[in-house]
């Protein structure tokens, strides 16, 4: 060859230009899996044009579940009180959560409004800090005032025994990760999987095996919270210092003094920040449960959605809000005082064990005083109904907000242009693209930004859903999620941008983010519900604001960690600021933009299927109806379908490394 | 015998026969005794040592021939009750890994090692952890501190595991940090340390437990030069006061001649040259040795007893008195001041002269005829 080429020059010209096209296509790999994705079209969308046309999955290739699942549905039904799978054990559990769920609850009641804010202030003054105290204490009083306090204490005990569930469950599964290799490989996938799932897809299975009532609400809570608890777990425990490790081997540690006085204390903080994601998601998940039997808050929202009476439905969410904003507070507290090292600040009386005891005779004491005042349950002369001043308010807006608004239009005119112009148009092209054209663009977007297993993956889950006979349904939950997506990467990235930019607007902007991130998904509709009535267009709506707190966060810190030598060395050879920014930040700052979309992306999904409670329509509305009518084999296929777009959406954004922070 | 390490393979012969007349010359109590140790990392590891096909080879070869990395080849020596034994290589060159294979942190792959004529390879999970509870402690390079606890709780840290109640190691722990100079420190976390504060602990941590071998595993690389030069003098002040035994790892030929009794010079897994410092630096046992320390002042580490000629006629009378040990550093000095040659006396004999000519042959590193076999 070599000796060939040096006699005769024009041949190795020849091989020199052979050459040409395929080095390139080495550079560019992206080409080359865009080109074997062509050659495999070529080939096989003439035969399944040929054999299936149209633009919807052709019915030939479904698979009715409906019969099969709707049997399983009717066996376990007739047979929940004899067989014993469900007398023996499912039986247990389920009385178990009943009594336990039941059990705090009366306690809850028997310490009176006195005794629950007493110690509730209390810890997080020991754990958090005077401010966050006062924020307890203020919270506590509000729900109180908002005459909300027993759906509040029904929440709060379904959601202490769920996260007592889940910490137990998660740290278990995370403790066998985080010491056996084989084990962390098996559960990684699993839970990551699990962590991009929207949470209307855990309602179905649970009430298929335990009917509707609190131990499929708090079963699905746990499976729903666990996951974080575990992860967390596992990876602190393996991400302990090996040099620490090595040190305490050196010193003749046995496993047990191991893992007991260096794994475990070296992953405080991890083990912490479990806790606290598996709070906030016990808590979303606590609140979207109502549609199965929890009561409590959730329920309250639920029923005020049902017939859009606005004004009941803020005065439950208020306090599921501060709930959610105490908790968060005081976990990621304690969290960062573990961190700095810094020594218990607040009175000496609250320090040490003895802070413990005090906190305990303090609430005993306030309870007896609330006892013997008489006064258990919140006063009922105490309680402030604001339910009928924000209807009414609700009734101007819709009177003077709605449209007709000189120049701007009205909100109603902007949810219907929105659906006219972006939601319609989008769904009923992706109805009308070839189902085989949609399976390939999902495989050259998943190839191109992950790996051919991600790709696969996400071929799969769409496949699947086509099979399932939910292609259309899924279709228009897609547009949506489509068209919320790009809203909030539009707007979340901009904003990022300028915020990554000046730190005052940054400053501004934190406390509000911090807020938005920890409501529950399902507080998210009353405001876009009141502002935009029922329909598709408030439901992505709701889902781009629940969606932009990460996808501004995520770019800002991306842009924020840019290296800046990268950007001093750019400045110096006089690049304008915008010069900088798109040649050097964005480019830079790339990972963390994937990461948006991904993110971005997930939390949409979650949202416009909850949006089905509020006219979203399509798979939502499928689980929705599924519940409320018991055709649970219809739910069903619309929560597994849920979880195939869900994966599929992961896979097709999901950047080769793999996201640590925050989940859904 | 001066060495039982002299017929340990992998010194060279110069090293081997200059052990002869330098070091301790009394016969000591052995602490380890490594014979023939491997430890190879890769697949059928355990295969290597056995395999002449592949012994031979250099590290690259046997990476590409069977995948496996040794790490530590065929190494043997001894370390002496009491004395401070410097294992030194560049990086890369089976130190760290050596020095983990003494209390098998790293398990060898072959060969024998013995703690005071123990065998350590044999030993059970048990007794290898009372080996590490009570004979042989570790400091490390990156210290290795628990951050959640007290500098206190971690100086008491060894004592605890090996189950000592409460009172008493927090006693003892304290004791231990005033040694180290730290006291006052005591409830403070490793996080508000510095790095020559944090290496303090965990030097106070090793101590604690009053093991009968200290094992530095390159205890200063990651201190600033100045907080270094402090901690070896620390080193050397309590190996002078306690007179412990002491492995010390590092790729630092200064620390090494600043610390070391003894020396084993490292290069892809195998001892090149093992000997005094002097003997490492006067006579290099090949090309890289002496690359090696081609920048050492040799004026700071030589002795006289290498520099000095025969006393010619007469001259044996006159002049300053040094002893045989004299470094030429302070030998140069002395000549300069009398203004003419010195004698190198030893029990009133006189063992040569050292002048101008020889002092400034050493430091310009022209080997001048050696005379030291005439002393022995």
């Amino acid at each position: 060859m070599s000796s060939a080429a040096t006699t005769t020059p024009p041949g190795s010209l020849g091989a020199a230009t052979a050459d040409g096209p395929l080095a390139a296509l080495r550079r560019h790999r992206g080409l080359g899996k865009i080109l074997l994705l062509a050659v495999a079209a070529a080939v096989l969308v003439p035969l399944l044009h040929a054999q299936w046309s149209g633009g919807l999955w052709p019915t030939g290739l479904t698979v009715d579940v409906s019969g099969p699942l709707g049997k399983t549905s009717d066996w376990i039904i007739d047979n929940r009180d004899s067989h014993p799978l469900f007398v023996y054990f499912l039986g247990h559990l389920s009385n178990a959560v009943v009594i336990s769920v039941r059990g705090v609850y009366l306690l809850l009641l028997a310490l009176g409004w006195m005794g629950v804010t007493a110690g509730v202030t209390l810890v997080a003054w020991r754990v958090a800090g005077l401010r966050i105290a006062a924020t307890a204490l203020i919270s506590f009083l509000v729900s109180g005032a908002l005459g909300m306090w027993v759906p509040t204490m029904q929440t709060l005990a379904l959601m202490i025994v769920a996260v007592l569930a889940s910490v137990v469950v998660g740290a278990l599964l995370g403790l066998a990760a985080g010491l056996s290799d084989r084990t962390f490989r098996l559960l990684r996938p699993v839970l990551d999987t699990m962590q991009v799932l929207p949470a209307f897809a855990y309602l179905l299975p649970v009430v298929l095996v335990f009917g509707i009532g609190v131990p499929a609400a708090l079963l699905a809570t746990v499976v729903y919270a666990a996951p974080p608890m575990a992860r967390l777990t596992a990876l602190g425990l393996r991400g302990a210092d090996a040099g620490v490790l090595e040190a305490v081997a050196s010193l003749g540690a046995t496993g047990r003094q191991r893992l007991l006085t260096a794994r475990l204390p070296l992953a405080r903080k991890e083990l912490l920040l479990g806790l606290n994601q598996t709070i906030m998601m016990a808590l979303s998940m606590a609140v979207i449960a109502s549609m199965i039997g929890a009561a409590g808050l959730g329920d309250r929202v639920y029923q005020a959605l049902a017939s859009v009476d606005v004004g009941s439905a803020l005065a439950a969410a208020v306090p599921i809000v501060l709930l959610a904003i105490v908790m968060d507070r005081t976990t990621a507290a304690a969290g960062e005082r573990l961190g700095s090292d810094a020594q218990a600040s607040g009175p000496a009386l609250l320090r040490g064990r003895r802070g413990w005891a005090g906190v305990a005779v303090a609430t005993v004491v306030l309870t007896a005083v609330g006892r013997l005042a008489g006064s258990e349950v919140w006063p009922t002369g105490w309680t402030v109904a604001i339910a009928r001043p924000v209807n009414d308010f609700k009734e101007w807006m819709v009177d003077h907000l709605y449209s007709g608004v000189p120049v701007v239009g009205g909100t109603a005119d902007w949810a219907a242009h929105f659906t006219d112009w972006v939601l319609n148009p989008l769904r009923d092209g992706l109805t009308a693209l070839p189902w085989y054209a949609t399976l390939l663009i999902v495989a050259a977007l998943a190839w191109l930004i992950g790996t051919w297993r991600t790709a696969l993956t996400a071929v799969l889950a769409m496949a699947a859903i086509g099979v399932l006979g939910v292609w259309k349904p899924s279709m228009n939950t897609l547009s949506q999620v489509l068209a919320a997506l790009v809203v909030t990467l539009v707007i979340g990235v901009g904003v990022g941008i300028l915020a990554a930019g000046s730190k005052r607007f940054e400053a501004i902007l934190r406390p509000v983010l911090d807020v938005m991130q920890t409501m529950p998904q399902f507080v998210y509709l009353i405001p876009v519900v009141a502002l935009f009535a029922v329909g598709r267009a408030p439901a992505a709506a709701a889902a781009v604001v629940y969606a932009l707190p990460a996808v501004i966060r995520i770019t800002t810190q991306g842009l924020r960690q840019v290296d800046p030598a990268a950007m001093e060395s750019a400045t110096s050879l006089g690049a304008t600021r915008w010069q900088i920014l798109r040649q050097v930040q964005l480019p830079l700052a790339r990972p963390a933009l994937l990461l948006a979309v991904n993110q971005g992306v997930v939390l949409v999904l979650a949202v416009v299927i909850i949006g089905g409670l509020v006219g979203g329509g399509a798979l939502g509305y499928d689980v929705v109806t599924g519940l409320a009518t018991g055709d649970l084999a219809l739910g069903l296929v619309a929560g597994v379908a849920i979880v195939c777009l869900g994966l599929m959406l992961d896979r097709v954004t999901q950047p080769t490394e793999r996201r640590t922070g925050k989940g859904a | 015998m001066a060495h039982s390490s002299a017929d340990a393979s992998g010194i060279s012969a110069t090293a081997a026969k200059s052990g002869e007349d330098t070091g301790s010359g009394e016969s000591r109590e052995v602490v380890f005794s490594a014979r023939n140790l491997w430890k190879v990392f890769g697949p059928k590891a355990d295969r290597i040592p056995d395999d002449a096909s592949v012994v031979g080879l250099s590290a690259q070869e046997l990476r590409e021939q069977t995948g496996c990395t040794a790490a530590v080849r065929d190494v043997s020596f001894d370390v002496h009750k009491g004395e401070v034994f410097v294992v030194m290589g560049l990086s890369g060159s089976g130190k760290s890994t050596l020095v983990r294979c003494l209390t098998r942190l790293i398990e060898p792959t072959s060969g024998t090692l013995e703690m005071d004529g123990e065998d350590v390879i044999g030993m059970d999970r048990t007794a290898l952890r009372e080996l590490r509870r009570r004979r042989a402690s570790m400091v490390f390079q990156h210290f290795g501190l628990l951050p959640h606890r007290t500098v206190l709780d971690n100086v008491a840290y060894g004592l605890e595991i090996q189950g000592m109640g409460k009172s008493e190691r927090r006693a003892k722990a304290a004791e231990m940090v005033e040694k180290v100079g730290l006291a006052g420190l005591e409830k403070r976390r490793p996080g508000q340390l510095s790095g020559g504060q944090q290496q303090r602990v965990g030097l106070a941590r090793a101590l604690a437990v009053d093991p009968e071998v200290l094992l530095f595993d390159e205890p200063f690389s990651a201190l600033d030069p100045l907080i270094r030069r402090d901690m070896q003098e620390e080193v050397v002040r309590l190996h002078r006061e306690e007179g412990r035994t002491m492995v010390f790892i590092t790729h630092d030929l200064a620390e090494a001649l600043t610390v070391g009794d003894r020396i084993a010079l490292m290069r892809d897994g195998k001892i090149v040259q093992l000997g005094t410092p002097e003997e490492i630096v006067g006579s290099p046992a090949d090309d890289y040795v002496r690359d090696f320390v081609r920048d050492v002042p040799r004026e700071q580490v030589l002795t006289v007893r290498r520099a000095m000629r025969p006393a010619e006629d007469g001259e044996g009378g006159k002049g300053r008195e040094l002893a045989p040990d004299t470094l030429i550093a302070d030998a140069i000095e002395a000549v300069v001041r009398s203004g003419g040659a010195a004698r190198v006396v030893e029990d009133g004999r006189c063992l040569g002269i050292v002048d101008h000519a020889c002092l400034l042959n050493v430091v310009a590193r022209i080997d001048a005829p050696r005379h030291d076999g005439v002393a022995a």
